[in-house]
């Protein structure tokens, strides 16, 4: 396995990390051709369930960063949780999560609400 | 006599209700150095409130600590990381000026996988290539902290056989100063949901590398995230009893153990809590005496 091979897999696994369809992402990015076969292989035999879990998982360690981050929604979250959660799913599938602090995720998610507005 | 410590968390309810637990149970406490930290309007790494108050518990009660971060990244390979983790480096300095960490740990595998936010430990292929990552991550830390590791991470997936996971461990942490943090909840968490026996995996695995064991709880997944059911590694409960008796089994077989950490994730300690953690690091305590 060269380094290139190891690059383009972690940005395969994250790019299906954060679809919409974590299991569906995985499913063609194990078959893709730029891979070689053994790390073809791997992401093929990759438990589904725990790929599914380790990309919610990846979702709720964002919301909590921006839970304490954003100093409007915990309030926005006690008044409409569904609302909120529906509008976090969007924000989740839209941009790719680059913020390790918490106050770097709200600012970014503030750019979101703003620039979804605009739209 | 192997002392026994507490993981600190950024979480004023936690450091309030165990006030006195912090101060009388812990011989040492374990800090996540990146979760003192902010990013400041220049782009600097900047301690955050938490922060103070630690150099204050510390500078009080005078006793040691370790550190124990998720967000270094090991065995990432991504160039997309690379700047990031020099300016973690630089901060991760500052920090041992003021805690002078007994030891640096991180989590085996990425948590920054292709360069972004995942935060997550997760799997890397068990290759000499990942390896090599690994310690070279561990070098870098190295210059900062002499003595470094890292965890058996709990990972919800594998890139390879997950009982080939202990001889990968360990070839990581063959080089001198290097050291393994073995993890008992994720040992017993993994076991669960990949099915395989965690005694098969202490059997493997290198223990005269161990030099912190770290005891904590969790949960199963709810029933409406779908799928089949998969313990969590969530830190949000006691310490399950098959821990404890892996716990019991494993530590005498550990000859350079230097301390063992209870770990309670933040926003989860409640007033009933308080008891309960109170006496799992007095178990601890009592399991290292016999």
């Amino acid at each position: 396995m060269t380094i290139d091979d190891d690059v383009l897999c972690e940005e395969l696994l994250a790019t299906a990390l954060t679809a919409i369809d974590p299991c569906a992402a995985l499913r063609i990015a194990a078959r893709d051709a730029r891979l070689s076969q053994a790390s073809r292989d791997r992401l093929a035999a990759i438990d589904e369930d725990g790929f599914r879990i380790s990309a919610l998982l990846v979702a709720r360690l964002r919301f909590e960063r921006l839970l304490h981050g954003h100093p409007d929604v915990p309030d926005w979250l006690d008044r409409d949780a569904v609302g909120f959660t529906e509008t976090f799913r969007r924000y989740h599938a839209a941009v790719p999560p680059t913020a390790f602090f918490p106050p770097d995720e709200a600012r970014t998610f503030a750019a979101w609400i703003a620039a979804t507005r605009l739209d | 006599m192997i002392p026994v410590g507490l993981s600190l968390v950024p979480d004023v309810v936690f450091l309030d209700l165990l006030h006195d637990v912090i101060r009388d149970e812990a011989d040492y406490y374990e800090l996540a150095p990146e979760t003192l930290w902010f990013r400041s309007s220049s782009g600097a790494l900047e301690p955050n409130g938490f922060h103070r108050t630690f150099r204050e518990l510390v500078d009080a009660t005078r006793k040691p600590v370790v550190a124990h971060g998720v967000g270094f990244s090991v065995g990432g390979a991504s160039e997309a990381d690379a700047a990031r983790r020099t300016s973690w480096l630089e901060r991760i300095r500052l920090d041992h000026e003021v805690f002078h960490f007994g030891w640096y740990t991180d989590h085996v595998g990425v948590s920054a996988l292709g360069g972004l936010a995942t935060t997550l430990p997760l799997a890397t292929p068990m290759t000499d290539a990942a390896v090599m990552r690994t310690r070279g991550a561990l070098e870098a830390l190295q210059r900062i902290v002499p003595d470094v590791g890292v965890e058996n991470s709990v990972f919800y997936f594998h890139l390879g056989d997950p009982l080939d996971e202990p001889a990968f461990l360990g070839r990581v942490v063959a080089g001198p100063r290097c050291h393994l943090l073995l993890d008992l909840h994720n040992v017993y968490t993994t076991a669960l949901n990949a099915g395989f026996d965690p005694h098969a995996y202490l059997a493997r695995l290198p223990l005269d590398a161990v030099i912190e064991i770290h005891l904590s709880g969790g949960r199963d997944s709810p029933a409406a995230w779908g799928g089949r059911s998969m313990r969590l590694d969530s830190h949000d409960t006691a310490v399950p009893e098959p821990v404890w008796a892996l716990f019991d089994e494993v530590w005498p077989r550990c000859p350079n153990l230097r301390g063992v950490t209870l770990e309670r994730m933040e926003d989860t300690v409640t007033v009933p809590d308080v008891a309960v953690i109170r006496a799992e690091l007095r178990r601890a305590r009592e399991a290292l005496r016999r």
